[in-house]
């Protein structure tokens, strides 16, 4: 999981979106996406209060996962250290909530502390070279949850904060663990949306080119500099955020959650749900609650053995993770119905868990990077 | 009237290599110049000096007349100077479309927060872009490929779409890197009709390094010469290829 290099653009290494199928997809994606609107609002009327539960703790991590995604998977820049921007926006959100601030502005404190901790960090961070911000990201839960037992009085110390909060409001004829799911997951939903709306257009483009090329990045006029810091500064705007929607639903903040192994299985989990796709995260939250749950309930190493062997599985045979696996596969079966022909690049996308590389055709492409733009020189084209 | 493009007394060195060696270069407007010279003459090296991704060891170099020596590269596409490289450089998962839109950047509005909250001028904005991008597409003779990834094109095919990405930055200086390289001889042709094309229509001044000489004398105003880091010679495309020491040089690499 730590080793360097940039990830593989995970969702994106799909086939090619050939305008004939696409139409289907499209149809398909719609149909999905109201059949789940439709559930996520049903599920919590009959689900046990403990599901409701675990749902919304899903939904604060798939936030806190999306925001890891920006930075990671979109952007490139391998973060360790997600939890600690969770960790900080929790106990910015027990603050305000135990100093009797309103709502908003417990929330607008949650997220906007980290993102100014992140960017502060980010600033001299990404002019080291290399995968300097990978390094730097682990000192962050390493000294967050020291310092969270340090300030005691603010911090309640290695007890953590109670809170006691987001009661569903009398007359709405809602139990507290369902208002808690609804104000959650709309709030995640909303998150998903602006984050959507970041990764598609102009930023989102920027953030691909600095992943894959900085120098192609630089005659296009973007700052890799400048686009690394952005992402980091939305990473962690969404780490506080889901601290504060994790608060609303476990009631309480403490060192456990900042803590260096929560940033480690998040990245893992991301890796497995897909990097660089929106739906990614979503599994990735998924997985990083349920995971202990089924493994654990017998032997807490399992969790481990289990996300070591989902990790294997997603470098070796599905590259994109889960969330590319099944766009490849549905793509796949509607080509096949609609009598399209399959994804071109179907058995190399499986075979080349890579980035891009020089082996993506025969006719092949000397070098990912132009021009000799490298540290060293390397070999050059023949042709006269 | 300022030179486009103008460099003086450029040296660069790499550790005890010199890699240029004072050389000095005049683009006037509106005209295309060719960069021509064997494999390691350092012809790459000197567009990667003018577009600022190497840091020369001394002289200067003046876009429109401002000094650009100490700007980072990607402050180098506001001064209207946009590039193609020698190994084309795509992302090869991205489609072909999102692959020049890149190139649309400097010419967007707005940071995260408007695109995330996807604020009226973004959308027009994009609109725009994308239709522009339509546009270079069709012309380049890319129209039919715009939603494939860039990875299952030919390779000839993808020194297009970088032309298509750096030109949908508006440029008013285009450095092109070997364009035909790995081109077949008949698409050569095609090629030089479409930078001819895109000149007219854009008011392009463009530097060209190429070893195809039939391109380079079908295109060019004026040719320079650069042999081992120094500048041989400038003069048209056929003085210099008449011109005994280019000939030399030439069979000189061939011989070695
Ligand atoms: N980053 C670098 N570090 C060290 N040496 C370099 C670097 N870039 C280029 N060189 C050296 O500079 C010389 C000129 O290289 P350059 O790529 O500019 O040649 P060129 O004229 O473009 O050749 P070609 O026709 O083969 O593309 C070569 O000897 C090369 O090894
Ligand atoms: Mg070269």
């Amino acid at each position: 999981m730590t080793t360097t290099g940039t990830p593989s653009p995970g969702a994106t290494r799909v086939g090619p979106a050939r305008r004939p199928a696409s139409a289907p997809l499209r149809v398909l994606t719609v149909v999905a996406l109201v059949a789940g609107v439709i559930a996520i609002a049903l599920i919590p009327l009959s689900a046990t209060p403990y599901t409701n539960y675990q749902l919304s703790v899903v939904a604060a991590f798939a936030v806190a996962i999306l925001g890891l995604n920006i930075v990671s998977g979109y952007a490139g820049q391998i973060s360790l250290g997600q939890s600690a921007f969770m960790g900080l926006g929790a106990y910015a959100a027990a603050f305000g909530v135990t100093h009797g601030w309103p709502v908003v502005a417990s929330f607008l404190l949650a997220a906007l502390l980290p993102a100014v901790v992140g960017l502060v960090v980010a600033i001299p961070a990404v002019r080291l070279r290399g995968n300097a911000l990978a390094t730097v990201t682990i000192i962050l839960p390493i000294l967050a949850v020291p310092l969270a037992k340090r300030f005691s009085d603010i911090t309640g110390g290695s007890e953590g904060l109670n809170v006691d909060w987001m009661h569903a409001p009398a007359g709405v004829g809602l139990d507290d663990d369902q208002w808690r799911y609804y104000v959650v997951v709309a709030i995640a939903a909303v998150l998903f949306l602006l984050g959507r709306n970041i990764v598609v257009g102009r930023i989102g483009r920027a953030f691909a080119v600095v992943r894959t090329n900085e120098a192609v990045a630089s005659a296009m006029g973007i700052s890799a500099h400048r686009y690394k810091v952005l992402a980091f500064t939305i990473a962690s705007f969404y780490g506080g955020a889901a601290g504060f929607l994790y608060v609303a639903v476990v009631q309480f903040a403490s060192p456990d959650l900042p803590n260096f192994l929560v940033a480690i299985n998040m990245l893992a989990a991301l890796v497995i749900g897909g990097f660089a796709s929106l739906w990614g995260s979503v599994v990735a939250g998924f997985f990083y609650v349920y995971v202990p749950v089924f493994a654990g309930a017998v032997d807490p190493s399992r969790t481990n053995i289990f996300y070591g062997a989902a990790l294997l599985l997603v470098l070796f045979i599905v590259p994109g993770g889960v969330s590319g696996g099944v766009s490849r596969l549905v793509r796949l079966l509607v080509g096949r119905l609609f009598g399209r022909r399959p994804p071109a690049r179907d058995d190399d996308a499986l075979t080349d868990p890579q980035p891009i590389t020089s082996t993506q055709q025969d006719t092949a492409v000397p070098d990912a990077s132009p021009d000799g733009l490298r540290s060293s020189v390397g070999p050059r084209k023949e042709v006269p | 009237m300022t030179s486009r493009l103008s460099v003086r007394d450029l040296s660069l060195h790499f550790g005890g290599i010199q890699v240029l060696d004072s050389v000095g270069l005049a683009v006037e407007p509106d005209t295309i110049v060719g960069l021509v010279g064997p494999n390691g003459a350092g012809k790459t090296s000197l567009f990667n000096c003018i577009s600022g991704h190497y840091r020369p060891t001394s002289g200067s170099i003046l876009v429109d007349g401002v000094p650009t020596l100490h700007r980072p590269p990607h402050r180098m596409a506001e001064l209207g100077l946009s590039r193609t490289f020698q190994h084309p450089a795509l992302q090869l998962d991205a489609s072909v479309l999102d692959n020049v839109l890149i190139g649309a950047h400097t010419r967007l509005r707005g940071g995260a927060l408007s695109w995330a909250l996807r604020l009226p001028f973004t959308i027009s904005g994009e609109r725009r872009a994308r239709q522009r991008a339509g546009e270079l597409l069709d012309h380049l003779g890319l129209a039919g490929v715009a939603d494939r990834p860039a990875g299952s094109l030919a390779h000839g095919l993808h020194k297009r779409v970088e032309l298509a990405r750096a030109l949908l930055s508006e440029p008013r200086l285009l450095l092109l890197d070997e364009p035909a390289g790995g081109l077949p001889h008949a698409e050569v042709e095609q090629l030089i009709e479409t930078i001819r094309a895109i000149r007219t229509e854009f008011g392009l001044t463009i530097v060209i390094v190429e070893h195809h000489m039939g391109l380079i004398s079908a295109l060019t105003d004026r040719v320079v010469v650069l042999v081992q880091g120094r500048k041989l010679l400038e003069g048209t495309a056929l003085e210099a290829q008449r011109h005994p020491l280019v000939v030399e040089a030439y069979l000189g690499r061939t011989a070695a």
